[in-house]
């Protein structure tokens, strides 16, 4: 049971073998380099539409249910500072990390699994070429850098809308939610989502590549693999929300 | 050429995301661009002062509190950055004022009066007093509470475990028995007078006004006949008295009559005489009565 395949161990023991395949692949920079820039094409500029999206109806969401949350007496410019808080701290880096194990997590499970099950793969060890150098390092590069960079427009079109929406929307007025915006605000505050938005963008790049690469003979094992990929890393990606939080939250007490 | 197509999309992306962190951070943090001017003010241990925190001038937001340095004399070296187009008037001073409910804190700088001249950049702003923040306000709270809890936990020492209750209630029992008696008595006095009222409206009632008015008519007739009966009678009176005086002291023959004892003697004689005549007559009545028919 415990040395079986379908142990927790053994899953574990498995993905610790391809961390150390990938970081033994990061020296072979040649490999990987050329394909890095494609890699953020795909995942990062490519996904910027998606993530905006999402971004700006949760910014504005955010903003309008805060202002009529607060009762009487409550001075409007909580509503900035609630939807900054929100929105850096939480629903920034958590929406755009899951939005993108959707739809950038499961191409890559698609696409290396696609190339396992056609033994591509095996033909680039043939050809003396690390297939994690080329297939999955320029990934988790490319997520590793533009997940944050993601995050970092998502935080700033959610506040945006929120801005647009609580003074166009409520009777919030643009000073009261600029002071609130303000207050209280320690840089530490877009560091602490950029280390979350870069552990997400990690944990995507990580757990689809190597649910790609272990992908079954055929286009049903093709399937089963991204789904499975999506379901991990969005688990993953809450847990290590949390995990993150529990370390870190301390640090933004204001 | 996808290729360089790709590295000019990452790169605009990559610099549009570094120009929003950038500006955006620096925007939330002081407000703008500009940093500023600087200016010094030296405020004592726990005045709750951290970087990125707004500096307020007469209430206009004018800066942003840069550093905060911790001395071991004490106090804390704060340093703000004003914005360059707002200048701070001379003899203004520096104090920590809570910002909001979520006990952030501010920096409020309140001069005297209007002033032409102004701090000098790296000037030190003098402190002035510290108003309550949460804390202290939470802190007075806390106090009142232990007051309160020492009063609570006196009364109820002395109202539960001593009996006092017991005792209030025995004694507003006694008072609410006798405001009930208080009740029954004035009750019956009420009755009482409402009997006598009626009596009173009945007796009233009874009364004939037109009857009451002839009697009292009568009674004034009465009356007016007897002030002038009492005039005449007086007069009389007086009349009288004048007839005794002049029969007492006067010459006259009744005057004699009552005070000469020689007519009293005089009468009694002539009525003894009278009264022997009389027997005499009884006795011998043909000696004085002849009565002779034909």
């Amino acid at each position: 049971m415990i040395a079986g395949p379908r142990s927790l161990f053994y899953r574990i023991g498995q993905r610790a073998y391809f961390a150390r395949d990938i970081g033994r692949a990061l020296a072979d920079a040649k490999t990987y380099g050329p394909e890095t820039i494609r890699q953020m094409r795909n995942i990062g500029v490519d996904s910027l539409p998606l993530a905006a999206i999402v971004a700006a109806f949760i910014g504005a969401v955010t903003a309008f249910q805060t202002r009529y949350q607060l009762f009487n007496g409550v001075q409007l410019s909580v509503v900035g500072l609630i939807s900054r808080q929100s929105i850096i701290l939480e629903l920034g880096p958590l929406l755009t990390g899951l939005v993108l194990t959707g739809r950038v997590g499961a191409r890559i499970t698609a696409e290396i699994g696609t190339m396992r099950v056609t033994e591509q793969i095996d033909a680039l060890e043939t050809l003396a070429y690390d297939p994690v150098a080329y297939l999955v390092v320029p990934r988790l590069l490319a997520a590793l850098l533009m997940v944050p960079a993601l995050t970092i427009l998502a935080d700033a079109i959610g506040v945006g809308t929120a801005f647009l929406t609580a003074t166009v929307a409520t009777d919030v007025t643009p000073q009261a939610f600029s002071e609130g915006l303000r207050l209280a605000f320690a840089p530490f505050q877009i560091v602490y989502s950029i280390i979350k938005a870069t552990i997400f963008g990690g944990a995507i790049a990580f757990f689809c590549s190597y649910e790609g690469y272990t992908a079954n003979v055929g286009a049903e094992g093709v399937g089963r693999s991204t789904a499975q990929a999506v379901v991990v890393t969005s688990v993953a990606i809450l847990v290590l929300d949390a995990l993150t939080a529990l370390l870190l939250a301390p640090y933004l007490q204001a | 050429m996808k290729k360089k197509r790709d590295d000019v999309l990452v790169g605009l992306m990559v610099v549009v995301t570094v120009t929003v962190l950038v500006l955006g951070s620096l925007w939330l943090a002081r407000g703008g661009l500009s940093k500023g001017y600087p200016l010094y003010a030296k405020f004592p241990w726990g005045a709750g002062l951290k970087q990125g925190q707004p500096v307020w001038l007469v209430g206009v937001s004018v800066g942003y509190v840069d550093d905060v340095k911790l001395k071991q004399d004490g106090t804390l070296i704060t340093t703000f950055r004003i914005q360059g187009d707002y200048k701070v008037p001379l003899g203004s001073s520096a104090t920590v004022v809570p910002n909001g409910i979520f006990g952030d804190a501010a920096v409020a700088l309140t001069p005297k009066g209007p002033n032409p001249r102004s701090f000098n950049p790296g000037d030190t702003v003098p402190v002035g007093p510290s108003n309550p923040g949460i804390a202290a306000l939470t802190g007075k709270a806390d106090s009142i509470a232990t007051s309160v809890n020492a009063i609570t936990t006196s009364l109820q020492r002395e109202l539960v475990a001593a009996g006092g209750i017991r005792d209030l209630r025995n004694a507003l029992a006694g008072t609410n028995r006798l405001v009930t008696e208080f009740g029954a008595i004035a009750a019956q006095q009420s009755n009482q007078l409402t009997a006598t009222m009626t009596s009173v409206r009945r007796i009233t009632g009874a009364v004939d006004p037109a009857k009451v008015d002839s009697v009292v008519g009568n009674l004034q007739t009465a009356s007016a006949n007897m002030m002038a009966m009492s005039s005449d009678l007086k007069a009389t009176s007086q009349k009288l008295d004048a007839i005794i005086s002049k029969v007492d002291s006067g010459p006259g023959t009744a005057a004699k009559l009552i005070n000469d004892p020689g007519v009293y003697n005089d009468v009694r004689a002539l009525l003894q005489r009278m009264d022997s005549l009389i027997a005499d007559v009884k006795k011998n009545p043909k000696r004085y009565i002849n009565v002779k028919v034909f």
